[in-house]
């Protein structure tokens, strides 16, 4: 379940991607950090507001008048910051939400672009949980993030107005500040550490759960399922107990700072007041200089706020980095011309090697196809079937050897138009949950109404679409119908058809439809496919009795080949496999 | 997962629930005392932090701009020379005691401050502790929950999804419930305090500071009606985008066969344009609801300073009293500290009822029955014979679609029987029915002459070792998979069980031995190698009846020949159940059973159903020649 990525070399420096996301709106930002300027400077004037209010009282100036005109002053500083606020927000969150659209954009294309190895070693469910969770985290940080960070600008514009008010008070206020940089820090660390402690744990409780749902069958079989809890409630206690950890502090340390905030504004009414009691500070400067402080406990208390969301954001962009960094191992490189493509339908594979995960899947596999023949591949589960297949779609590959078409090495044809020219009935029917008419169209979403209606009734799909109740209108999954596995697999082999392909590829493509259907496809096909070169790979011997070559793979091999009479003639495994077919058949009757 | 078939869970309006409320606050009420201590710390530190204001205030009226120091100070400038000795050490006693009273209001205020900072420290420490508890205790929930769910229920659902009930969705409800409540229970609690000591100091004045509230209201009703709408439409969004990205992953194999990519980047792209622009709708709410609320705070700030500055200017003119800026000062704390939990509270409410949806999920999953339930008089299976008799047997997993048909079969303790029949003939159900894992629809079946619904499951299973076809090993050590936990099993018993059923030799040429990672279900294994771990972990639960589904893939000879022996010394004095697939496992067995489509057609020895030249016949000819 959680993957490793094995480049930690290139991960790090989440700041620089979240800054390249964020660089494209510069203007926004540059704007809403205007605004908000001027929001600050608005706000400051409210200290001086309250100290000509004070002054005046003071000097016992205060007349009826002047007061409305303080009011007046007030509300029209609070509609401006009002305003200055509205499009601050609106320009800095929309901004960031920009960001994000673009950022999961890229993200689903990066995925999009890279090859099945990366499938087979990552799950869904990792995959998922970067692409929302971490994803989400990173947001965090641009949106409320950045906005955060912009207010903290009016930490020295406050602070340029106080030293006018008084410069030492000033000093003396940021007297304990060398004390909350060293608390800060330190927490900062320490959060960091934690957060990454807690967030592998996370994946560890994870793991588990996923794991003991997956090996639900042996995990009652064995009656084991107390030990099962046992094992993830230590799990979830760890996880529990870093928790706790991070909050035992965090729940320390925020109150401190708040405290030592609280105590830098005593410590200037303690001094301040002494110096007004000594004549030494007009009372209206104490007032207004508190006010001003005042102004900077919520930045200095969000403070902590924004370096959690730094921080979690930091560790998302990182786990969304890992994935960016890995690279298709199957893509369009130096050797591909951009004008190649696949006319003809001629296949060659040329002593074809492929090992996966240092185990030899293919070995020395060598044989030639000519346009419109039919090729038939078979053997025992595990024999390297569908490996064969993979070679010539790109999917891998090879290790040694070439798979040629049309006399050109695939990786000299650009992997779009190679896999254009193949229409390929995979083994695993995965439709996805969208309308009939959208599954069978999904390789050529502009084909005419008389393409779809022709590609059905070449895989006898056509009755199943008439039978619903809105024809190809009908919705698959969960909130449509359910097909049975024959009906799926027609509708692939519709979907493979109506692509027009130069090459067709049946991976076990009627295993679970019944043997007359069976026979009526594969006469429909012959027509269709009749100047197309066919791939079929299946366990039942009359799907590929009329076969223009045959292999036999054994362990990767090709151990026999040749026609239907040449292999049965030779007595070998084709021919046992013959003869059991046979039998089944018989008894199937019985 | 081989069907593309899987959408997000669907997404509901949900409005405030007391129903699930009540559900949840069970899980907390173990905690309640030390909640009560945290709610008195909320109480305590609204009220300390709102006396902070008020001790502000006092300073400077009574020391700071002390009125008679500041009328003593006003004659000598007055007098100026002429002032007298009197006169000036009067003044001079008097600031003396200011300072001195400053000093000791400051130590006070300093100490109030000291003891609002601890009561946030132990109410957040609680607050987190109990949080942390009771999401551990609803995981655990979860999770055991989920251990009695029956092999039916875990086909039907995607594990991703379970999942999510036992991580996302319970870490949400920690999040946002939990901590959501403390903060509504605190932004109330600072809310009714600032405004007890407003009116107690000034009640004109706080009826004047109040007097925007009711357009704060309005604003708040209007702004939840548009949000609402707003985040529910956000969620819709997200999970048709999170659910197409899915899909995406699950099925990109066919994806880039098709060379969709481009077509469905458009389709993702498009969905996650409107789920942006919902975003934006939703922003440009608050970006209007938050300065709309500062303004109107701003505004009662602006009516404090008026209306106190006309009563400050009444006293000063009409009796002669200096003005009392300090009250200004407090009111205009106390207003910022009043609007602020108003300003927050909507925004909170919102987020308790996104999280209320996860909850609901959560007790959905937890309100699904068992399936298969032991009787409260469950017999433990302990010291089995082994007799195994299925009675008239009848089992379905659909209803209607028969896969066992009146089956009736009665085993001897210690006898070997084999089961043969080609694909979909039944054989596999025989082992889920016998471990328990569905219920028959009609017939029995019984262990030892008791019905196998009278014991107590796990305790049946524990005496009837499975291995299956597909193995699973868990991601861990091969020691780990051979013992699952049991920690009663002694280090040489393990491995003495690893070299008899063959495992041995291969597990000690591996890298760390008994201590080799074998990978994700395995996956650093061959087929053949697995099997063998597989092998020595059923014996090392030494059950009674063994019930065995043999491998079909193909693998090595060498291995082949090592695993047939192993199953041959497996089978041994036990009851054994094999789904057969080699000839030799067939051999030794005492009988065999031909099935086929649900029924048992022929059952003899091997030699006895060759002579009949029946289906064993064909079957044999077919499969084990």
């Amino acid at each position: 379940m959680v993957y490793e990525p094995h480049h930690k070399a290139v991960i790090g420096r989440p700041f620089r991607t979240i800054l390249r996301y964020n660089a494209a709106y510069w203007r926004e930002y540059l704007a809403g950090a205007l605004l908000s300027s001027i929001f600050v400077l608005v706000g400051l004037c409210m200290p001086l507001v309250i100290r000509g209010v004070v002054a005046a009282f003071e000097n016992e100036r205060m007349t009826p008048r002047l007061l409305w005109l303080y009011l007046v002053g007030l509300i029209a500083i609070s509609i401006a910051t009002g305003f200055s606020r509205y499009f601050e927000r609106k320009l800095i969150i929309s901004a960031s939400r920009k960001a994000e659209y673009d950022l999961r954009n890229d993200f689903f294309r990066h995925i999009q672009s890279l090859s099945q190895d990366f499938f087979h070693r990552v799950q869904t469910g990792d995959l998922m949980a970067r692409a929302t969770n971490d994803l989400n985290f990173v947001r965090m940080f641009i949106g409320p993030g950045i906005m955060g960070t912009i207010d903290m600008m009016r930490l020295p514009l406050t602070l340029g107005v106080m030293v006018y008010l008084s410069g030492r008070l000033t000093l003396l206020s940021l007297l304990p500040l060398p004390l909350v940089s060293i608390l800060v820090y330190g927490i900062v660390m320490f959060m960091h550490r934690q957060s990454q402690k807690i967030q592998a744990q996370y994946s560890v409780v994870t793991s588990r759960v996923q794991e003991n749902l997956a090996g639900a069958r042996v995990v009652k079989a064995y009656g084991v399922a107390d030990r099962e809890v046992e094992a993830f409630e230590a799990e979830s206690m760890k996880y529990m107990r870093e928790n706790i950890k991070l909050a035992s502090v965090m729940s320390f340390a925020m109150p401190l700072i708040g405290m030592v905030v609280a105590l830098m504004i005593l410590l200037v009414l303690w001094r301040g007041g002494l110096m007004v009691i000594d004549g030494s500070l007009e009372l209206e400067d104490l007032t207004g200089f508190i006010v001003c402080m005042l102004l900077l406990v919520w930045p200095l208390a969000e403070f902590g706020w924004i370096m959690t969301l730094y921080q979690r954001g930091a560790v998302g962009m990182n786990r969304i980095n890992e994935v960016f960094a890995e690279i298709p191992t199957v893509r369009d490189g130096e050797r591909t011309r951009r004008e190649a493509s696949v006319s003809e339908g001629h296949i060659r594979f040329q002593n074809v090697c492929f090992s996966y995960a240092d185990q030899a899947t293919l070995q020395q596999v060598d044989f030639e196809v000519l346009p419109g023949q039919t090729v038939a591949i078979v053997g025992l589960t595990g024999s390297g079937k569908s490996t064969v297949v993979s070679m010539l779609t790109r999917e891998y590959d090879v290790t040694s050897g070439a798979v040629l078409v049309d006399g050109q090495d695939v990786r000299e044809i650009p992997v779009q138009s190679l896999r254009g020219a193949m229409g390929y009935v995979l083994q695993d029917t995965f439709l996805f949950s969208d309308s009939i008419r959208a599954n069978v169209t999904f390789g050529r979403p502009h084909a005419t109404g008389e393409e779809i209606a022709r590609a059905c009734d070449t895989a006898q799909f056509t009755e199943t679409v008439e039978g619903l109740p809105e024809g190809l209108d009908t919705l698959l999954g969960e909130r449509g119908v359910n097909l049975s596995g024959g009906q799926k697999q027609r509708l692939a082999i519709a979907r493979a058809v109506v692509c027009d392909p130069k090459i067709l590829i049946l991976d076990d493509a009627l295993s679970s439809v019944d043997t007359h259907t069976e026979e009526m496809i594969l006469q429909r096909l012959k027509e269709v496919m009749a100047n197309r070169t066919s791939i079929i790979i299946s366990h039942r011997i009359s799907t590929i009795l009329h076969a223009d070559l045959i292999l036999v793979l054994e362990g990767g091999r090709v151990v026999e080949q040749g026609t239907h009479e040449t292999l049965l003639e030779l007595g070998g495994l084709y021919a046992e496999l013959h003869e059991r077919q046979l039998l089944e058949e018989e008894l199937e009757g019985a | 997962m081989s069907d593309g078939y899987h959408m997000e869970d669907e997404v509901q309006q949900r409005a405030y629930d007391a129903h699930l409320m009540k559900r949840l606050i069970v899980y907390v009420r173990p905690h309640r005392k030390a909640l009560a201590l945290a709610v008195v710390l909320l109480l305590l530190m609204a009220i300390l932090s709102t006396l902070t204001p008020w001790l502000n205030w006092k300073a400077i009226a009574w020391y700071i701009n002390d009125p008679e120091r500041v009328a003593l100070d006003e004659q000598i400038v007055q007098f100026g020379s002429d002032a007298g000795p009197d006169l000036m050490a009067e003044a001079a006693a008097k600031a003396a005691d200011d300072r001195g009273g400053l000093v000791r209001l400051i130590g006070i205020i300093a100490l109030l401050l000291l003891g609002e900072a601890l009561c946030r420290y132990f109410q957040t420490l609680i607050v987190s502790i109990v949080g942390q508890k009771t999401m551990l205790r609803m995981r655990m929930e979860i999770f055991t929950h989920l251990q009695r769910m029956s092999l039916r229920f875990l086909d039907r659902n995607p594990v991703g999804r379970l999942m999510t009930r036992v991580t996302n969705d319970v870490e949400k409800i920690q999040d946002t419930i939990v901590g959501g409540v403390v903060q509504i229970i605190n932004d109330l609690f600072v809310i009714v305090v600032v405004l007890v000591f407003m009116a107690w100091n000034n009640w004109q004045l706080t009826l004047i500071a109040l007097s925007p509230i009711p357009f704060v209201f309005l604003t708040g009703v209007v702004f939840r009606k548009y949000v609402q709408k707003s985040y529910l439409e956000i969620r819709k969004k997200i999970a048709s985008l999170n659910a197409y990205a899915q899909e995406n992953i699950s099925g990109m194999r066919v994806v880039q066969i098709f060379c969709r990519e481009a077509e469905n980047f458009e389709q993702y792209r498009q969905r996650n344009a409107g789920h942006r622009d919902e975003w934006f709708r939703q922003i440009r709410y608050y970006a209007i609801y938050f300065p709309v609320i500062d303004f109107l705070g701003s505004f009662s700030l602006a009516l404090i300073i008026v209306y106190g500055g006309r009563q400050l200017l009444h006293d000063q003119q009409a009796l002669g009293t200096p003005a009392d800026i300090g009250m200004f000062f407090a009111y205009v704390q106390w207003s910022e500290r009043l609007y602020g939990p108003i300003r927050a509270l909507a925004d909170r409410y919102n987020l308790l009822l996104e999280a209320m949806a996860s909850s609901e999920r959560v007790f959905e999953l937890l309100d699904t029955p068992e399936e298969v339930v032991n009787k409260p008089d469950a017999m433990v299976a302990d010291g089995l014979d082994g007799a195994v008799e299925f009675k008239d047997v009848w089992f379905a997993y659909e209803p209607g679609q028969w896969v066992l048909k009146n089956i009736s079969l009665s085993i001897r303790p210690g006898e070997r029987v084999a089961i043969v029949g080609h694909t979909g003939a039944g054989k596999s159900t025989f082992i889920n029915l016998l471990s328990r894992f569905y219920d028959v629809q009609r017939g029995s079946i019984s262990v030892d002459g008791l019905d196998v619904r009278d014991y107590e499951k796990r305790s049946l299973r524990r005496n009837i070792g499975v291995v299956l076809q597909d193995v699973f090993l868990f991601n861990g050590s091969v020691e780990h998979n051979i013992r699952l936990g049991d920690k009663a099993l002694d280090e040489n018993r393990m491995r003495a069980c690893a070299q008899y059923v063959n495992a041995a030799p291969f597990i000690e040429r591996l890298p760390e031995q008994y201590g080799y990672d074998v990978g994700e279900r395995g996956c650093n294994m061959s087929t053949g190698q697995r099997q063998l771990v597989a092998f020595a972990r059923a014996l090392a639960h030494d059950p009674r009846i063994l019930v065995l589904d043999e491998a079909t893939s193909s693998v090595d000879p060498e291995t082949e020949a090592l695993i047939q022996d192993a199953i041959t010394k497996l089978m041994e004095g036990r009851t054994s159940i094999v789904i057969a697939h080699r000839l030799s496992t067939i051999q030794h067995a005492d009988r065999i059973i031909v099935m086929h489509h649900g029924e048992i057609r022929e059952t003899g020895t091997h030699q006895d159903l060759l002579a009949q030249r029946g289906l064993y016949y064909k079957l044999y000819r077919l499969q084990y020649k």
